[in-house]
């Protein structure tokens, strides 16, 4: 430790100084990371040789060094596929983490303000029109975020109340799905059919194209991202309380709000409403680290690891029938969440 | 707030629900005049009035009244022990509990008629709701709001996953499911209505029973503790009652969404966080929403019909944003 540094007397947590740089490091948080660093790596590589064709995993590392037989199959045909259920899973576990934070509200998540509503509904218009597949993703997207501007908009009453935003959140959500609904009973059988696997989310016939998309915003809003990790810690705080600290608290919840907003309308634009990830991985990292709030880098990370595990098994549990990866992560995430809950120990 | 404007509301709020319920019978594709739905409702002849009343209108405003009441009923009772106000039915998996109890009955056992969904809808949502109960009492704070908001919400969603699944892979059974799952007050039967009411019943009375306890716990665990009230007993009671309303409900209509979230916003912002009051006017205004919505739904596109659920939402949504916005939402 460097001489003149705070000693820093919480219990699990150590200063680490590295030449200039002195930040404090929470011990348990950090082997999480590292855990589920480590877990993913091993469902990525256990995704990459599932299939139609099996692919042990020595042969998969090979190939994604490009050595051996399975090059293409490892390289062309699964791996963007996965690196799209990865990024997906990653903005939804971060978009997760900060619309929990800035709502004060466990159950808060991309759905609960209406940014899947709003994608959903605007996608279902799309396909029900003459309109191109290609307009698919734009208007998705274009539709979350104005979904998610009205419940700014209608709940921004001197300030951001928590509770405000969260009631206006689920009004306009509410009232989206309807509007889709009508849709969807109105359009030919097909199309509502196609609707309806659009709604529940899917990764299926997904490349490179849509991570860009999904990685370049998060390559951007990484800095943000650094500073909402240390922004979230007030925002727990009575209002009151924080204001008399020097937080803005309005201001910061505005940001970390809109910021957990464009990362889930982005994947939801890509993916589908992959409905359970953003609350599930946020509020799975929040009782693995035993921390206050959900973690941002572990909810990324546990968003990432439910994406590609659900997708691997939804595209080979009943194949050759692909089921949506969104029923799959409620499948898998909602019995782990459960059993996090009822366990006795801490 | 003085009792006076509270009885007002819920003189208001029954005048509705009477406004509500006669239109409910009145009007349709073909209309009916009001005096003449008395005159038939009093004396049935072999009129087409009376049939179309006896044999359409009747079950279905009677399943209005019990899913209406039923639902905002189980709103106040779920929002109260989750401490959550995105509580709503949902919660407790009871919703998503019945579903699967439906695709059971389809899929397992070959059921095909709406009247023998029904006991498989309640089973589920009991089996639901009681497990997410039992398996938040059994965490380290003992049911507690978010242990139980959370347990019910990743039990539904896991369930909900189970149905969809179930469904993407057995085309047969999404095309008899649908019909169920549509939300919906049209097409049930009489029989349907005459075994939900008791169930709907008997959750009212337990509910207005533990009012008083919840009031209590609203000032927190200990605080009622001092009161003298066991938390225990009146959580337990509060989620039977809930579960009990829930599943009764959702058996006879399918997933209907929104009345039990929004109504009681709607009635606490009117009649304070005293939950006999806000239960009260949640009681009337609950199936004066739903009975509202199914008739707006059955007018707009004549002889097509909107389903109650989405009509709900659609015309509940701006109230609560206006509700929400004059601040004038009380803490549950």
């Amino acid at each position: 430790m460097r001489t003149g540094a705070p000693s820093y007397p919480v219990a699990g947590r150590v200063v680490v100084s590295a030449g200039p740089l002195t930040f404090v490091l929470r011990r348990r948080a950090a082997g999480m990371f590292l855990l589920l660093l480590a877990l993913t790596a091993v469902a990525v590589v256990l995704s990459l040789g599932v299939g139609s064709t099996f692919v042990a995993p020595a042969d998969v590392v090979r190939a994604l060094a490009g050595d051996g037989p399975f090059t293409i199959v490892v390289q062309d045909l699964r791996l963007p596929r996965i690196v799209v259920a990865l990024a997906v899973g990653t903005l939804l576990g971060l978009s997760g983490a900060l619309l929990q934070a800035v709502s004060r509200n466990p159950l808060a998540s991309p759905d609960v303000i209406g940014v899947s509503q709003g994608a959903g509904f605007a996608a279902t218009v799309v396909m029900s029109t003459d309109l191109g597949a290609a307009w698919l993703g734009p208007f998705a997207l274009l539709g979350g975020l104005t979904a998610a501007t009205v419940v700014f908009t209608l709940s921004w009453r001197y300030g951001l109340a928590a509770r405000r935003f969260v009631l206006c959140g689920i009004a306009v959500a509410l009232a989206t799905k309807a509007l889709t609904e009508i849709f969807i009973v109105g359009a030919d059988a097909i199309d509502g059919q196609r609707a309806q696997v659009w709604l529940a989310g899917s990764v299926a016939g997904t490349g490179y194209a849509e991570a860009r998309i999904l990685l370049i915003p998060l390559v951007v809003l990484l800095p943000v991202l650094l500073w909402a990790g240390r922004a979230m810690d007030t925002t727990a705080l009575d209002d009151g309380v924080a204001r008399g600290l020097g937080v803005r608290v309005t201001q910061r919840r505005l940001l970390l709000g809109v910021v957990g907003v464009i990362l889930a309308a982005l994947a939801i634009s890509q993916a589908g409403a992959v409905d359970f990830v953003a609350l599930a991985a946020a509020q799975l990292a929040r009782r693995l680290v035993r921390a206050e709030r959900p973690p941002l880098a572990c909810s990324a990370l546990a968003g990432a690891l439910l994406t590609v595990v659900a997708d691997l098994v939804a595209r080979t549990a009943f194949a050759p029938v692909q089921l949506p990866v969104g029923v799959l992560t409620a499948v898998l995430g909602g019995p782990y969440l459960l059993w996090l809950l009822v366990r006795r120990t801490p | 707030m003085r009792t006076n404007r509270r009885l007002a509301v819920l003189a208001g709020s029954a005048v509705l629900l009477a406004a509500a319920v006669l239109l409910s019978l009145a009007a349709g594709s073909r209309g009916i005049a009001p005096g003449r739905v008395l005159q038939v409702l009093l004396r049935p002849d072999d009129s087409d009035a009376s049939a179309i009343l006896w044999s359409l209108r009747v079950p279905r405003t009677i399943i209005g009244l019990a899913v209406g009441a039923g639902l905002a009923t189980a709103g106040v009772l779920m929002q109260a022990l989750t401490r959550n106000p995105l509580a709503d039915p949902r919660i407790m998996g009871v919703s998503s509990g019945a579903s699967l109890g439906v695709v059971a009955a389809i899929n397992v056992f070959g059921l095909t008629t709406l009247p023998s969904y029904i006991w498989f809808g309640i089973a589920g949502a009991a089996l639901a709701g009681t497990f997410v109960y039992a398996l938040a009492a059994r965490a380290r704070d003992g049911a507690s709001p978010v242990t139980l908001a959370l347990a019910g919400t990743a039990l539904d969603a896991s369930l909900t996953g189970v149905v969809i699944g179930v469904l993407t892979v057995n085309v047969k059974t999404f095309d008899q499911y649908r019909f169920w799952a549509v939300g919906s007050l049209s097409g049930r039967p009489i029989e349907v209505a005459l075994w939900v009411l008791p169930f709907v019943v008997a959750g009212i009375v337990l509910a207005f029973g533990v009012a008083g306890g919840l009031d209590a716990l609203a000032l927190g665990d200990d605080v009622a503790r001092g009161l003298g009230r066991n938390v225990g007993r009146v959580r337990l009671a509060a989620a039977v009652a809930a579960i009990v309303l829930t599943g009764a409900a959702v058996a006879a209509a399918g997933p209907i969404g929104f009345v039990g979230l929004a109504l009681p916003h709607l009635a606490r912002g009117l009649v304070g966080a005293h939950h006999r009051w806000v239960m009260a006017v949640s009681l009337l205004l609950g199936p004066a929403l739903l009975l509202g919505a199914d008739v707006i739904g059955r007018l707009v596109v004549p002889p097509a019909e909107i389903r109650a659920g989405i009509v709900t939402a659609l015309v509940g949504a701006p109230f609560l944003i206006l509700l929400v916005r004059r601040g004038r939402t009380v803490t549950a």
